[in-house]
């Protein structure tokens, strides 16, 4: 791919679409040369990002992320905002390939101009994931949107990944059969902003009133990441389009207490280190996996290991002590 | 059970011409799940209970008349419509000339999905895969000179179907033809239009509630017509196998007795009127077996209402041959399989049948093919001395233990939907869509592979030498009915129209009879897309929910995975060179609705190593680029079946270079007629694939050409 970088930077900040895909390509590219290339572009464009509504939105496969940022989105750009949507698909299959049918259930949003909405296979490490969704996050930005929106399966880490890029993160959950909170990850409880019930719809409304009692009482017994901020429990359709006004609204109410408390700056300060130490450790990683001399004692190195004629502790040092060479 | 006192001697012969081996080892397992033996005597059919009975009493399964063709022969329907009212006209009454017994109408996708002609969603439509009708005027033109007080009429109609049954009622009473003499059938099946078909335009509560209101309205006021063709055809040609068919076809039906019974109406008053639709495909015997275990099933599942009406246990139905099973290649072997299919239709004892032309896989049939695939059935029915005898295979060891096979097979499916509350939660599951669509990932793995033979595809392939004579459509329909309704809209009543419409909206919000009120707007020259927008402000419209199967494809390879090893390594080794694997968008423009290749294509790309994007269904040109561009695919793939390609692809060409995609390539795949190639690749696409493209084959040319620009 041939890349001008003074071309993407004014494509970008003119909010050229085409420019703003190829970006993010290069940033989800796995050759160096592409990253070196996105790393010289988001220089640029530091200075312009930053100014969002991030959003995060997580829930079991099946409960209606994707249908809510149709219902969301199209409620938000007309209000006149500019909405971009990062979803990030697991559905990679053993060949490695995947398939991307995020954008059908957003069939109105994908066709509107005021909206960008890119579906990323997740092939690779969760670390890159996180990496790539972040810098896209801020292309997005420097572009021209003003609400980003990712949508993220909650399964695995990657919602504890995205819960720290995000300015407000909301789980989605549905109204089950009585055992509510059974089969929930109480870390993700821990993560949210808010809870929704989702598909409060048809014969299933009283359920999921229910459910929002249940998860009120489950919230009661966390503490809470902000003294400011007690996460809500809220129900709502995407089908029906009911209750998306109200979780706006409560996004919207978020960012404000939290401004004013200076809490938004910090989050967002924080998540920064975050992001870089965790870089630091990918890279660390990296770098030791690719080192030659590592690559050519590990086998050995392990088969000792597991033989027991070498203990562990004694392999690890030797395998870290070959990374001091040059 | 006692043995056959031959059953040893057989053995050891058997296994002697095997050169050791048991004969079991011939045992086939069918798709649906039935071995089959070599051999079936008598003891195979002890203890089933569909075995001697006989036709025209219950249960059925030898027929639903005491004599069948020995007294009558089916009726010979072919489905037909293309291009204006007035071709269509032309071309029925040539045929009903020539031998075609009843009228079968095709509507074009517009009206189907309740757009007018001048509609922008459907400049690629007019006319092309079906008869374009937007009024009662294009209606009557439909029927002109056709009396419909005595032509049985039937109506493929199911999104649109109270503007269209309305037409056809007020056609005919501007013919003088009053109501209750009507005969016919309207298809008015919406379940399987969310599970195959596609052309749904309301969510499913609305439409069921169309459903119901027709069956309401017609059995007052039309008791000679059949009010519901609830279809298994479709499902066949999405991929489904015959156990499959069976149970998600008789589901449909039992959820539409449930509607109707939830409004109070008496099982007997519209039971009779309910009929089915059956696809037939080339496994000979299953097939007759399977519309014998349909009828006796059918009788089982309404048993428990206590219909008094011996009518309302009856199955009768209207068969159609497999079009899926027809090909580009070597197109007049086509003739032979239709023949085949044919004979399985009349020997199951269908009512009326449809058969193929032999250009299926290329366009609409010509006159010349429409005339062949017509007289395939005459020739049966007059020359072929089938017709004397009732239920010729009954008895047959192997026929009635694959028939009980069917049974039980579907049955087992039934009892499931039933348990997730029956077939409309079934669907909003999506379990049944994801069932075919299965199938037809393991048969498009099979025939692939060559393991299930299709001549001239796959096996005993021959140096092309195309059709000539192809049936195209060109714009200029699009051009006169836009014309059409500018006439119409000038002359008419405005005001009149106006409160019809809203009269429609309002008996949309609450409970008035929804035919009733269509009649009336009909009457006053509404549109047939005025109706459907009266009624989709207060029902909105659908938007299906796209589930994707994956590593089925691959899984059907078993342990020969050679072919698709090496083609992980290329998206691999594309990947590393590139930063990222192949990435293609699969699209579906316009209404085109056929989404059996969209899918089996995407799911078995992404078992290949690519990574698919798929698009909603019924895309503009101008959407389908916008989602290119944002993700940034290297290609999209187009799947058009419905004629829309020579107006669909070179807009789609046009709005990528205007979004600054100039870089992302095209390929068009599904039923482009090879004539039409040269006009694509001049267009700007790169590929083309049309029917019988092994996946494997177009997957390494799209590599290919991914490569080369890359270099
Ligand atoms: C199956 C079928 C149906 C099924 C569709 C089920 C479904 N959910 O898909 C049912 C019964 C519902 C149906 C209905 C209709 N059908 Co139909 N149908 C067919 C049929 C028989 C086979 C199509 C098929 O699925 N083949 C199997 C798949 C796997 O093949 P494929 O899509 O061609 O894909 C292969 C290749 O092309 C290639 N490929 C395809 N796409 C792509 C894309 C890429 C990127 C790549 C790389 C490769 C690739 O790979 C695949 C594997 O070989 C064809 C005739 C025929 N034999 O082709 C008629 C046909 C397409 N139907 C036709 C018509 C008219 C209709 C109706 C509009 C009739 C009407 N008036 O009501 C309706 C409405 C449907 C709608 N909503 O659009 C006409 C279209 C006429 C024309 N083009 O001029 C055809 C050609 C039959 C005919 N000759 O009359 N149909
Ligand atoms: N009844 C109802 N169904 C919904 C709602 N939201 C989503 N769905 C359905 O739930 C299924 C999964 O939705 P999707 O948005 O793809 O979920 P995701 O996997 O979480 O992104 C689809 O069939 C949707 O139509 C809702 O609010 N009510
Ligand atoms: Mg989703």
């Amino acid at each position: 791919m041939t890349v001008d970088i003074d071309t993407s930077v004014n494509g970008l900040l003119n909010g050229n679409r085409r420019i703003l895909a190829k970006t993010i390509t290069l940033i989800e590219s796995s050759l160096s040369s592409h990253q070196s290339l996105a790393q010289a572009i988001l220089d640029r464009l530091l200075p312009h990002t930053g100014k969002a509504v991030r959003l995060g939105i997580t829930g079991v496969p099946g409960v209606g992320k994707s249908s809510f940022i149709e219902s969301l989105g199209m409620l938000l750009v007309g209000k006149g905002h500019r909405v971009a949507v990062l979803a990030v698909d697991p559905s990679s299959t053993r060949s490695g390939g995947s398939i991307l049918a995020d954008k059908t259930r957003m069939e109105r949003l994908c066709a509107d101009s005021r909206a960008f909405i890119r579906p990323s296979p997740s092939s690779g490490t969760l670390g890159g994931v996180a990496r790539k969704t972040r810098e896209t996050m801020l292309v997005c930005e420097a572009a021209g949107f003003d609400v980003i929106i990712v949508e993220t399966v909650g399964v695995g880490q990657s919602e504890t990944t995205v819960s720290l890029m995000v300015d407000f993160f909301l789980v989605l959950m549905l109204a089950g059969a009585g055992d509510e909170l059974q089969g929930i990850k109480k870390g993700v409880l821990e993560l949210a902003d808010a809870v929704a019930i989702n598909k409060a719809d048809g014969d299933n409304i009283e359920k999921a009133r229910r459910a929002q009692r249940d998860y009120e009482t489950a919230l009661q017994l966390l503490r809470p990441a902000s003294p400011n901020w007690s996460p809500p429990v809220l129900t709502c359709s995407a089908r029906d389009l009911t209750g998306i006004e109200d979780i706006w609204s409560v996004v919207l109410k978020h960012r404000n207490i939290m401004t004013s408390s200076s809490e938004l700056d910090q989050n967002r300060r924080s998540q920064s280190l975050s992001w870089m130490w965790s870089l630091v450790e990918e890279g660390l990683k990296d770098r030791f996996h690719h080192h030659p001399e590592v690559q050519h004692r590990l086998p050995q190195l392990l088969r000792q290991v597991e033989s027991g004629m070498l203990s562990p502790t004694a392999a690890a040092c030797q395998l870290l002590f070959l990374l001091d060479k040059a | 059970m006692t043995d056959h006192p031959q059953k040893q001697k057989w053995t050891d012969l058997a296994t002697k011409q095997l050169k050791g081996k048991s004969p079991d080892t011939l045992d086939w397992m069918t798709p649906e799940g039935i071995r089959v033996k070599p051999l079936y005597t008598a003891e195979d059919l002890e203890g089933m209970e569909h075995v001697n009975t006989l036709p025209g009493i219950a249960p059925f399964v030898r027929g639903p008349m005491a004599t069948m063709y020995s007294g009558r022969p089916w009726t010979i329907r072919q489905y037909a419509g293309f291009s204006t009212a007035r071709e269509s006209n032309e071309f029925y009454r040539k045929n009903l000339a020539a031998g075609q017994k009843g009228l079968s109408v095709a509507f074009d996708l517009a009206t189907h999905r309740g757009y007018d002609s001048d509609h922008p969603r459907v400049v690629g439509d007019i006319g092309k895969a079906g008869v374009a009708v937007d009024s009662v005027e294009d209606m009557k033109i439909l029927f002109d000179k056709i009396p419909l007080d005595e032509m049985s009429v039937s109506m493929t109609m199911n999104g649109a179907v109270l503007p269209i049954l309305a037409g056809y009622i007020v056609a005919a009473e501007e013919q003088g033809v009053p109501q209750e003499k009507l005969t016919g059938t309207i298809q008015n099946d919406i379940l399987k239009e969310y599970l195959t078909r596609n052309t749904y335009i309301y969510p499913p509560t609305p439409s069921m509630r169309i459903v119901s209101d027709i069956i309401g309205y017609c059995s007052k006021h039309m008791p000679k017509y059949n009010t519901v063709s609830i279809s298994g055809y479709h499902m066949m040609e999405a991929g489904a196998n015959s156990v499959l068919q069976t149970a998600f076809t008789l589901a449909d039906g039992l959820e539409y007795v449930k509607a109707a019974l939830a409004t109070g109406m008496d099982i007997d008053v519209f039971a009779p009127r309910l009929s089915f639709f059956f696809g037939i495909g080339m496994n000979f015997f299953m097939d007759i077996a399977m519309l014998r275990a349909a009828r006796f099933l059918w009788h089982e599942l309404i048993k428990p209402f206590n219909p008094k009406n011996v009518q309302s246990l009856m199955l009768r139905t209207h068969c159609q041959t497999s079009g899926w099973s027809l090909t580009q290649q070597d197109p007049y072997n086509n003739i032979i399989r239709t023949t085949l299919e044919c004979m399985s239709a009349v020997l199951g004892g269908t009512q009326s049948l449809h058969t193929n032309s032999f250009d299926e896989a290329v366009g609409l049939p010509t006159n010349f093919s429409a005339r062949i695939a017509r007289n395939t059935q005459i020739l049966v029915q007059e020359e072929s001395q089938v017709c004397h005898v009732v239920d010729p295979l009954g008895g047959s060891y192997y026929v009635e233990a694959l028939t009980d096979g069917i049974i039980s097979g579907a049955r087992k499916i039934i009892t499931e939907i039933q348990a997730l509350g029956g077939m409309a939660k079934a669907i909003e599951t999506g379990m049944p869509k994801l069932r075919i669509e299965e199938s037809a990932a393991r048969k498009q793995a099979r025939i692939d592979q060559g393991l299930d033979v299709i001549v001239g595809v796959n096996k005993y392939k021959i140096e092309e030498k195309p059709l000539e004579d192809v049936r195209e459509v060109t714009d200029a329909v699009r051009v006169e009915q836009v014309e059409r309704l500018k006439e119409l809209k000038a002359k008419r009543n405005a005001v009149e129209v106006q409160k019809a419409l809203e009269h429609i909206t309002r008996c949309a919000e609450g409970d008035g009879n929804l035919l009733e009120a269509s009649i009336l707007a009909i009457r006053a020259r509404a549109t047939v897309g005025e109706v459907s927008d009266a009624m989709e402000k207060v029902f909105g419209r659908f938007v299906a929910t796209t589930q994707c199967i994956s590593g089925v494809y691959a899984s059907e390879y078993g342990n020969n995975t050679a072919v698709i090893d090496a083609l992980r390594k290329r998206s691999q080794d594309f990947a590393d060179k590139e930063g990222r694997r192949p990435r293609i968008l699969m699209t579906k423009m316009g209404q085109d609705g056929h989404d059996r290749g969209v899918k089996v294509v995407a799911t078995a790309y992404a078992d290949l190593g690519f990574d698919v994007d798929i698009s909603p269904m019924f895309q503009t040109p101008e959407e389908t680029a916008k989602m290119a561009i944002e993700n940034d695919v290297h290609l999209v793939g187009v799947s058009s079946l419905a004629a829309g390609h020579k107006t669909l692809v070179p807009q789609l060409i046009a709005a990528l270079k205007a979004g600054g995609g100039d870089d992302i390539k095209v390929v068009v795949g599904g039923v482009i007629p090879p004539a039409d190639y040269e006009f694509l690749f001049e267009a700007g696409a790169v590929g083309v694939f049309g029917p019988g493209t092994s996946i494997i084959d177009s997957a390494n040319q799209t590599l290919n050409v991914l490569e080369k620009k890359h270099g």
